[in-house]
């Protein structure tokens, strides 16, 4: 008897995964192109709190010259690659590890941009902040999704 | 009864090894469940020290004062060569037609403007509608001040309509800073409070399908008589960076400088739609070549 997934993951696992790596790609998509492709903004938001400009054009928006959003979009490619159906079912050693490995590096990297966004730019930008809750969510949903998974694997032997 | 025992005992191992492996099964359940709670711990606990303490301020713009007598006389005496010189300049923004009710007071169409002083493209915007405005009328007790030292294009040189006053016989002006530049418990600290007819055409006008969605309440924003707004700087803000305000009313004198193609070709495209709504009076502005060039 062996607690290793050597059946297929439970359905909501699977779509859910996938379709929170779907909105994260087209979220951070979204970033990573209005980083790219945007005139000078014109305007500030009525409320100072939430500003994308300003968090979008910090000095916390790019990584060692890498803009944040493409990193973010970058990770939430490779998780959708890890979080398909197709990974899902395939029977790669270790790739339980690998996704909950990329899912707490991304709930770690959000963590500190959230620190940054409320200590260090003093404003939040909506966009971002749907980036974060995705991630948590991701990361949730995975932690909390294989373990069960290894439960109903035990369960059932 | 060998072979029985036995089978017992081998059973009794099975069912050992399978509470073995639920308890263990158990456990990583309760482990993942405790690392999403402490991720969600560290948020809530981040977003609890921002709310009591205000967070870590960096800002260091200076508060509003009076405009000093050169900044004035800057701003409110932009040469006709110059303006005529400069036409739309280099606005990038313009005006956009509405179709709503006349805005006036005491008989005359109003301006009306809402911006905040932490807002660096209401610090843009500001020196445009002064300049515009001075041509119609008498400014009295304009503020000078700077954006915020946070936000981008930090402590832009700016005036403030906070506590500004204006006469003119063509115009009435009614000028809204909602917030100053000092921060306050994560935002800025609270100044002047649209009155409840003016917050209502902000929000509807201030709004698709005026402006995009994403603009949507955003500042600055002014409405011309009722019949063009301006939502956001008309102009790259950026230019501002690093000029005095004394920099700034100096520069509004040289056709050939970045400011004054920027201030003051906002300041005649403003000033040629200020025109439509009081019907091209004073002829004196109105016909001005720079100022028609600017509302073609």
């Amino acid at each position: 008897m062996s607690t290793a997934p050597t059946t297929a993951p439970p359905r909501w696992l699977v779509v859910t995964s996938f379709l929170l790596a779907v909105a994260g790609t087209a979220v951070s998509g979204y970033l990573t192109l209005d980083h790219y492709t945007t005139l000078a903004p014109l305007a500030c938001p009525e409320n100072a709190t939430i500003n994308c400009v300003k968090v979008t054009t910090s000095s916390y928006s790019t990584l060692h010259g890498v803009p944040v959003a493409l990193l973010g979009l970058l990770y939430y490619l490779v998780m959708l690659v890890l979080c398909s159906p197709w990974m899902w079912r395939s029977q790669v050693p270790r790739l339980a590890q690998v996704r909950i490995a990329a899912a707490t590096l991304g709930v770690a990297f959000i963590l500190y941009l959230i620190w940054a966004e409320l200590f260090q730019i003093n404003a939040i930008c909506l966009w971002c902040t749907s980036v974060h809750l995705i991630t948590i969510v991701m990361f949730g949903v995975l932690v909390v999704g294989q373990s069960l998974s290894s439960s109903r694997l035990v369960t059932a032997d | 009864m060998a072979k029985t025992a036995a089978r017992e005992q081998r059973q009794q191992r099975i069912e050992a090894v399978r509470a073995e492996q639920a308890r263990e099964a158990r456990r990583k359940v309760m482990l993942s469940v405790t690392a999403v709670t402490v991720v969600v711990l560290v948020i809530v606990a981040l977003i609890v020290v921002k709310v009591v303490t205000g967070g870590n301020s960096t800002a260091g713009s200076t508060p509003a004062g009076a405009a000093s007598p050169a900044v004035v006389a800057g701003v409110t005496t932009v040469p006709a060569a110059t303006t005529n010189a400069i036409g739309a300049g280099t606005v990038t923004n313009r005006p956009v037609p509405i179709t709503a009710p006349a805005l006036t007071a005491d008989s005359k169409p109003r301006i009306l403007y809402v911006g905040a002083e932490y807002c660096p493209f209401c610090a843009g915007e500001r020196w445009a509608v002064a300049v515009a405005l001075s041509r119609f009328g008498t400014w009295s007790n304009l503020g000078a001040t700077s954006s915020s030292a946070t936000d981008i294009y930090p402590n832009t040189a700016t005036l403030s309509f906070h506590g500004a006053t204006y006469a003119s016989t063509y115009l009435s002006f009614t000028g809204y800073e909602t917030e100053t530049n000092q921060p306050q418990g994560g935002s800025y600290a609270p100044l002047d409070t649209p009155s409840a007819a003016d917050q209502a055409i902000v929000d509807k006008y201030d709004a698709p399908p005026y402006v995009s969605a994403s603009s949507a309440g955003s500042i600055p924003f002014v409405d011309i008589g009722g019949k063009f707004i301006i939502s956001g700087a008309s102009y790259d803000v950026s230019i501002l960076q690093g000029l005095t305000h004394e920099q700034i009313a100096a520069a509004l004198k040289d056709p050939n400088s970045a400011v004054a193609k920027a201030i003051v070709g906002t300041a005649n495209v403003i000033t040629a739609d200020i025109c439509k709504v009081t019907g091209n009076t004073p002829a004196s502005v109105c016909s001005m070549p720079g100022v028609v060039a600017a509302g073609t």
